[in-house]
């Protein structure tokens, strides 16, 4: 299901210097996005019209059939969740447990069910046994987990997710990417803006990359994320896998299809090991 | 928010004030502002306006000016209506002088801010005696006004994200909802801060009492042309203004204002 619709978008924030040049892009429900390029491609610009933080100045974002200009950005908010690249700039409750309560406060959930919802959500996100400290004693990456969660509480249909894996270590990145994919699974759409093209190749189902206030190149992440000329375009490297397919091929091994994810590496590799063609 | 800040933001131009040396461009800071304090009537007032907007005009500067100024329109209302709402006598004439004053201080400073580079200034400043600490301390200040005006934007737009109605309900709850604002702010800020004195720290910073400048700040002619008109207006405005021909001037004006 078509989730938020952006057509043709332009936007510049001080009328001179554009920063978005026309975007046009869909989010659909139950699918990963990956939303890729340089540092001042324009993608938190564009995202921030996704909840109507930004309103465009020619063409139209619509979620779930809303014009953006039409509603505030709280009204939004209740479909489209947005969790920003850094959790200080959200934090600001006593404790952990209120940070949670106060988006749920906001969004009209009754007390009772309230405390229900919160408590299984500092639970999920390994967060229960801080909830009666203060957000700003937490380490960095249980930050993050708590605006998260905070967003997550009240289960919008859409996420957006601001460069989640930055400052993250390894271990955390990939329950990130596991959370990713649970919510997928749950039919949530997300969009996810990143520079990390190995997370991207583990969430995304498609992948959109942008370059000067443009989408340059979108579609299946498996085919995106393996062009290695609209990778290049868009100033990202390939990923590991299809950079060493990549290798193989140049040495003469013949691969039948350049693979994303490891497993399709393995299964190549088995193929040629067997002999003949896959 | 951030275009109010946009008055005292120094973008580099090559123009004739842009190029005078930190120091005169201080002193003709100091004969604007103390002229917009002492000259208490309209006509005066509007004299000193139109001489900055004609600097501003010669830094090629008067846009960001004008911009900004339609941020502040909304203090200069206020200070328009409540000395209107409450003077006793003279009424227009004062709220209006007022208001101009308020306008003429805050240009004064945006001639000086828009066209002084902060490490400029602070090279002024340590040339003039002033301890590095305390140099480093005001260009941080302003070097940071715009990044705080950044954050408090981020800010206010996670909460919007989280269903919060800033735009929203009375008084109360507007001022309730600013608690919300500022408690991330300025934890936000003061973690700021303390990084930033450990990175200046491990570069070196205070490791020696006195440090060479690498910047030799000459004062040239159109510097020293700068100073000397810039003291001589102000010799001349301070006395003229307590002279009778001054009394009687603001008498005119008052005369033409009549019973307003």
């Amino acid at each position: 299901m078509e989730a938020i619709v952006a057509e043709d978008v332009h936007f510049s924030y001080d009328g001179l210097q554009p920063v978005l040049n026309g975007v046009s892009l869909v989010v659909r429900t139950g699918e990963v996005l990956a939303l890729m390029g340089e540092n001042g491609a324009g993608k938190t610009t564009l995202v921030k019209h996704f909840v109507g933080l930004l309103k465009p100045r020619r063409g139209r974002v619509l979620v779930f059939g809303v014009d953006t200009r039409e509603a505030t950005v709280a009204q939004l908010a209740r479909r489209v969740g947005m969790v920003f690249q850094n959790p200080d700039h959200q934090l600001f409750a006593e404790t952990v447990e209120e940070e949670v309560l106060f988006t749920l406060r906001n969004m009209g959930v009754p007390p009772h069910e309230a405390r229900a919802i919160c408590d299984a959500v500092l639970r999920e996100f390994d967060l229960a046994r801080y909830r009666d400290r203060s957000p700003y004693s937490l380490s960095v990456g249980e930050r993050k987990r708590l605006a998260l969660a905070s967003v997550l509480s009240y289960d919008p249909d859409v996420l957006v997710l601001d460069e989640p894996t930055a400052g993250q270590d390894y271990f955390n990145k990939s329950k990130i990417a596991r959370l990713v994919n649970g919510l997928k699974r749950r039919g949530k759409g997300v969009v996810v803006v990143t520079h990390d093209v190995e997370f991207a190749a583990q969430v995304a189902d498609r992948v959109a990359l942008m370059a000067g206030g443009r989408v340059v190149r979108e579609g299946p992440a498996a085919e995106v994320l393996i062009d290695a000329q609209a990778i290049a375009a868009a100033r990202l490297t390939l990923p590991q896998i299809p950079a060493a397919a990549a290798i193989l091929r140049e040495r003469g091994v013949k691969l039948s299809r350049i693979p994303l994810l490891p497993g399709g590496l393995y299964a190549e590799v088995i193929a040629l090991l067997d002999g003949g063609a896959p | 928010m951030s275009s109010v800040l946009d008055v005292f933001r120094f973008r580099r131009k090559n123009t004739p004030l842009h190029r005078l040396d930190p120091r005169a461009k201080f002193a003709i800071l100091v004969l604007f502002s103390a002229a917009s304090l002492i000259l208490n009537d309209l006509a005066s007032l509007l004299l000193v306006l139109a001489a900055e907007v004609a600097l501003l005009a010669v830094a090629r500067s008067a846009g960001e000016w004008l911009r900004s100024l339609k941020g502040l329109s909304m203090l200069v209302a206020m200070i328009l209506a409540l000395n209107y709402l409450t003077l006793p006598s003279n009424r227009l004439f004062t709220a209006l002088t007022l208001a101009l004053r308020f306008i003429c201080l805050t240009t004064a400073f945006s001639v000086f801010f828009l066209t002084t580079a902060a490490d400029e200034l602070a090279t002024a400043l340590e040339a003039s005696g002033l301890p590095r600490e305390y140099s480093i301390m005001f260009t941080m200040s302003l070097r940071f006004v715009p990044s705080l005006a950044r954050d408090l934007q981020t800010i206010s737009d996670a909460l919007r994200c989280r269903g919060l109605e800033l735009e929203k309900g009375g008084l109360r709850t507007r001022i309730r909802n600013y608690t919300y604002l500022l408690v991330p702010l300025i934890v936000y800020e003061l973690r700021r801060s303390l990084m930033i004195a450990e990175a200046l720290e491990a570069r070196g910073f205070g490791a020696l009492k006195r440090v060479e400048p690498y910047v030799e700040l000459r004062l040239g002619r159109a510097d020293y042309a700068a100073i000397a008109t810039s003291c001589t207006l102000l010799a001349l405005t301070v006395a003229l203004r307590f002279t009778s021909l001054y009394e009687a001037f603001v008498r005119l004006q008052l005369s033409i204002f009549g019973e307003l």
